[in-house]
């Protein structure tokens, strides 16, 4: 697996369809690889995590996404 | 018996650098499990310190931390604002235990990645995704912080 990954196609898929999950799954996660998103919203980023696991495995990266309607900047004190 | 986990911390020094704890983070039991399977290696466990930051929503490691251990990357371009200004993370899955307490590990957290380069005491910032899980008091007369989970 790549050390490092920019998920340039997967943000691209995922800025595709932001308006229309915020409307019904805002917070949720979505999980894309590629072009494939897969199937489900999930509450916690390790539910999101694992089900990507299972279905794309370890060999190439895949997305895990927070739903917002725009990118949030987190403050750190 | 749980047996609570004590920290030393004089905030009234100034160069004291807050309540750091030992951390051990590591890609999770599941991606090692299936790296493992299709031949992949991973680093053993690295012990870190890390300082315990109620300002950050978020757990962060230090960025070539993340890369040395591999630890499996799950998105990024993730902003943050601190003093020092904007700054772009990775995201990773990982796993993060306490070494030498009781602490229980949390199994899959989200961890976010950045260069710390004026940070000389600590390589990890344990945030409130954490601590969320503890309770934790501080006694200025002691100058202990304590922890249970």
């Amino acid at each position: 697996m790549a050390l490092t990954a920019e998920f340039e196609t997967e943000l691209k898929v995922f800025e595709q369809y932001r308006k229309e999950w915020s409307g019904t799954h805002l917070g949720e996660y979505v999980v894309i690889q590629d072009g494939v998103v897969l199937e489900g919203f999930f509450q916690e980023y390790a539910d999101a995590f694992k089900a990507g696991l299972r279905r794309f495995g370890v060999r190439r990266p895949f997305l895990v996404k927070q739903v917002w309607i725009t990118e949030p900047v987190y403050f750190v004190a | 018996m749980i047996v609570p986990v004590q920290l030393h911390w004089n905030p009234f020094n100034q160069l004291d650098p807050g309540p750091c704890i030992k951390v051990i983070i590591a890609n999770t039991d599941e991606t090692i499990e299936a790296g493992r399977a299709i031949g992949f290696e991973y680093p053993a466990p690295h012990e870190i310190t890390a300082l315990l930051d109620t300002g950050s929503p978020f757990t962060i490691v230090n960025r070539v931390h993340a890369l040395n251990r591999m630890l499996t990357q799950t998105g990024a371009g993730t902003e943050i604002r601190t003093l020092g200004g904007k700054a772009k993370c990775g995201e990773h899955s990982g796993t993060i235990s306490f070494p030498g307490t009781g602490l229980k590990r949390i199994e899959t957290l989200r961890i976010l990645s950045r260069d710390f380069e004026e940070e000389r005491h600590y390589s990890c910032l344990i945030g409130r995704d954490v601590l969320r899980y503890w309770n934790i008091s501080f006694d200025g007369r002691s100058k202990l912080v304590t922890i249970t989970d």
